[in-house]
């Protein structure tokens, strides 16, 4: 049932040729070093914390297009706990705290992006307010 | 005295009645866009895999309406189903609303043109490049319109092998229902 054409292949075997590429240039740019939040609002860099490890706790008010973002930071990881827009995904969808993890309020325009404290920033046209 | 012309019993010109086959192919295309419907607010209810990730189970209706009444139905019950999908769970208009919208589209257009173009491919195929599509359409919608941040592309390889894995399992249950439906 799941076997497919001889071109069904070929057309798995470029796919997974692409994203294994596109894996190898993400986990580069990503970075090594301790978990960081890295805050933005559009092409702007707002803000970035590291993780902490102990029991502080950093909430951080992102300023967007509907209003503002609520954001707490924690040893648990990284959540939106508030926010301006309808649908409530990015505060429903929970916390992130791995390298490579993100949560973002797309009505909002804004993104949390969790990297290695040393990622190149600077390659993602990011302009720090 | 005025003449009864409106009242005369000369039978009328009987109008142009739809031939069964064409009342058949509309009913089916009906019958497809309210399952697409269906499945649409049902993975609107599901609890998410990650960010703008659905296992595509409505796309799947639009490779069945592709395989059965060609691409004209596929694009025109991609476009239906995202509206009233969308109406009914409230997000019409809404930026949700514009990236499901675009991403079904480019989508559709993508699996139409893989179907006719494409020699020896079948409908899992087809819908592996459906599924990679409508993944890269999304987040090429949010990146341009909404968050201006090419930040998100670094969550896109794991969402795209997730993509590969339902494209494929979507592809082998559309060709085991056309074929089941065709002999059935």
């Amino acid at each position: 049932m799941f076997a497919g054409t001889r071109t069904d292949y070929l057309i798995l075997l470029l796919a997974l040729a692409g994203i294994a590429g596109s894996w190898f240039i993400v986990r580069a740019g990503l970075g090594n070093g301790a978990p960081t939040a890295y805050i933005y609002r559009d092409k702007v860099l707002l803000a970035t914390y590291p993780l902490p490890d102990d029991d502080r706790v950093i909430h951080f008010d992102a300023d967007g297009k509907l209003g503002v973002s609520e954001i707490s930071i924690d040893h648990h990881g990284v959540r939106i706990t508030s926010s301006p827009c309808t649908t409530q995904r990015c505060v429903l969808s929970g916390v992130h705290k791995h390298i490579g993890d993100m949560v973002a309020c797309v009505p909002n325009h804004i993104l949390v992006s969790i990297r290695g404290s040393g990622s190149a920033d600077g390659s993602l046209d990011a302009v720090v307010e | 005295m005025p003449s009864s012309s409106n009242m005369s019993t000369e039978p009328q010109p009987a109008l142009a009645r739809p031939s069964l086959a064409a009342l058949q192919s509309q009913m089916r295309w009906l019958t497809l866009l309210m399952l697409a419907i269906g499945l649409h607010v049902f993975e609107a209810a599901l609890p998410s895999l990650g960010p703008w990730f659905k296992p595509g189970l409505a796309n799947l209706v639009t490779l069945l309406a592709l395989a059965m009444l060609g691409p004209r139905a596929a694009l025109s019950l991609a476009i239906g189903r995202v509206l009233v999908g969308s109406f009914l769970i409230g997000t019409l208009l809404t930026p949700t609303f514009v990236i499901s919208l675009s991403a079904g589209l480019a989508s559709a257009l993508v699996m139409i043109a893989a179907w006719r173009f494409l020699p020896g491919i079948s409908l899992i195929g087809v819908s592996l490049i459906g599924a990679l599509m409508h993944m890269l359409a999304q987040f090429w919608v949010v990146e341009t319109l909404f968050i201006h941040q090419a930040a998100i592309y670094y969550i896109l390889p794991p969402l795209l092998l997730l993509s590969v894995v339902t494209g494929w399992i979507n592809g082998a249950l559309a060709r085991y229902i056309v074929a089941r439906l065709n002999h059935g």
